[in-house]
């Protein structure tokens, strides 16, 4: 299978302080892997390396072959790289629905120009996006919700409502920051549903969690990080089985 | 009637550089004190073009807004590429040096203003169509910003307010954006200014100053930040109020400070007591339909 992204080498330390050392690490198309290990690790710094929203020191990040080095975070997004956050990151002054159209791969309503003579064009994509939109939120049983406020929504739907924002723009590859911290109950089996469904629709999925249950539910690999380093890579029972890799986990 | 058709055009253009400004610190977040610099650009771009150069009023005056235009875009673009901050200390250095610029090269007449402007429209039809196409520009000026402001445009503005990472998470680009949204807004200010200096015949560079930088921000905060109506109440109020003091017949000297002092103070006064202006906006993005219709704050 081919790999969608590719990480090369990877190094970045603040000060001193590793977040990654010579990380190597492949996604493939149709297949979810859970990123685990302590608080501190370097899992979250790993993505904001992969999205260019932080520089690397050495290494290089390859999307399709093709090496992202110098490209801005919003271009790399474009080239079909998408994330989603820990803490939810939603535009709280846009109903639910707006936060979505917005993500949309080409958005012309983002120049000037259309929006002044080109309001045929904006109106055709609008009614492709809000289509979309409408779809994406009705598989997370978010329909009825479509018009609220963000911040108006339980947390649970609010970070249910980033996956579907970080679902807009056509990714290839798509980054979960702890997806499950803080959702319960039906948001739970959704968010279960839609990675899984995006996986299978061939893209190719990482996921960083805590919630060792949902990782071993959801995800076909696991990479084992600590210290910015890679320390494993195998199947989450077998991650989660390795006294040694536990002791890590869970230090003294 | 002369003199109330003088009023008229002033507020009027007040009220262009008002909503323009709006556009810039209300719904792009831009903080930037050089919007009389732009206003002046337009001013003496179309005033040398159409005295010096004989180019036909009309398009001197676009082409007024197209100088402000570049020149605020060359401004933009090297701050904004570091960051929104180094956008108003640039903007400090700019509107400084290019009106002392203005003061000191011969071909703006240097400290002594710029004479002999020629008139539009006056000769021909009357000063009663200088004041229609003055109150049809501020119309327009008022429709447009208000069109993009519930444009999917707008819903771009108000996500990149919101989250400027988040914003590139979905990749759109917050920088060109600013740019375009600083472009356009600066534009509009030199559009106000060959229109100003096609009436009044003569510009200084004293007219441009800072103290300006201040009346115009007082008039958007005090009226109500990202709100069609906030900039329009006040630049009515704040062009009332110096009109007002006018008749306590102070000295010009006190007057000026005066008024300085009073912009500050409202603007103060404001941020204290009422933040969101005399017009308040709503947090949500306005043309979310449903939204409103729940009314939702």
């Amino acid at each position: 299978m081919a790999d969608v992204l590719e990480v090369r080498n990877l190094s970045k330390s603040f000060d001193g302080i590793v977040v990654a050392r010579n990380v190597d690490l492949a996604l493939q198309s149709g297949r979810v892997l859970g990123l685990i290990g302590p608080n501190g690790a370097g899992k979250t710094s790993l993505f904001n390396l992969i999205c260019g929203v932080v520089r690397p020191d050495a290494g290089t990040v390859l999307l399709d072959g093709a090496p992202l080095d110098g490209k801005k975070f919003h271009q790399r997004v474009r080239g079909g790289l998408s994330r989603t956050w820990q803490h939810t990151r939603l535009f709280p002054s846009l109903p639910v629905i707006d936060n979505l159209l917005i993500g949309t791969h080409d958005y012309p309503g983002a120049q000037l120009v259309n929006v002044l003579f080109g309001t045929a064009r904006l109106k055709a994509h609008d009614k492709v996006a809000r289509d979309k939109a409408l779809g994406l939120l009705g598989k997370m049983g978010l329909a009825g919700v479509a018009d609220d406020l963000v911040s108006d929504l339980p947390y649970g739907q609010q970070k249910l409502v980033g996956v579907a924002r970080a679902l807009m723009g056509d990714a290839k590859c798509l980054l979960l920051d702890e997806p499950m911290a803080g959702v319960e109950g039906q948001a739970y089996a959704a968010m279960q549903r839609v990675v899984r469904e995006v996986a299978e629709s061939g893209v190719a999925v990482c996921v960083v969690e805590h919630n060792i249950a949902f990782v071993h539910d959801l995800c076909d690999e696991g990479v084992f990080m600590f210290s910015g380093a890679i320390m494993a890579r195998g199947s989450v029972a077998e991650l989660t089985r390795d006294p040694q890799l536990t002791e890590l986990y869970f230090g003294h | 009637m002369e003199y109330l058709y003088g009023i008229v055009i002033i507020v009027g253009l007040y009220v262009i550089l008002a909503t323009s400004f709006n556009l810039i610190i209300g719904y792009g977040g831009l903080v930037s004190i050089a919007h009389p610099v732009f206003f002046a650009l337009g001013a003496y771009t179309s005033a040398i073009l159409s005295r010096d150069f004989h180019v036909p009023v009309l398009l001197a005056m676009l082409a007024g807004f197209f100088v402000a235009l570049v020149a605020s875009i060359a401004l933009a673009l090297p701050s904004l590429r570091v960051s929104g901050d180094y956008l108003l200390i640039a903007s400090i250095g700019f509107q400084l040096g290019v009106l002392e610029l203005i003061k000191n090269v011969r071909f703006t007449g240097g400290p002594g203003g710029f004479t002999n402007i020629p008139p539009f429209l006056i000769r021909e039809f009357g000063r009663e169509s200088y004041v229609l196409l003055v109150l049809a520009v501020v119309a327009a000026v008022i429709v447009l910003v208000w069109w993009i402001a519930r444009s999917d445009y707008g819903r771009a503005m108000s996500a990149m307010r919101d989250d400027e990472l988040a914003f590139a998470s979905v990749g759109r680009d917050a920088m060109w954006m600013k740019i375009a949204i600083f472009g356009l807004g600066s534009g509009l200010a030199g559009l106000a200014g060959g229109l100003y200096a096609h009436y009044f015949r003569f510009i200084t560079p004293e007219q441009f100053e800072i103290l300006q930088s201040s009346a115009i921000l007082t008039m958007v905060v005090v009226g109500g930040m990202r709100t069609t109506w906030g900039p329009v109440v006040g630049a009515l109020l704040l062009q009332a109020l110096p009109q007002a003091i006018s008749f306590l017949q102070l000295p010009p000297s006190v007057l000026g400070p005066i008024q300085g002092l009073l912009f500050t103070g409202l603007v103060l006064v404001f941020m204290f007591f009422r933040p969101q202006g005399l017009v308040s906006a709503k947090n949500v993005w306005r043309a979310a339909p449903a939204a409103k219709a729940r009314g939702a704050r």
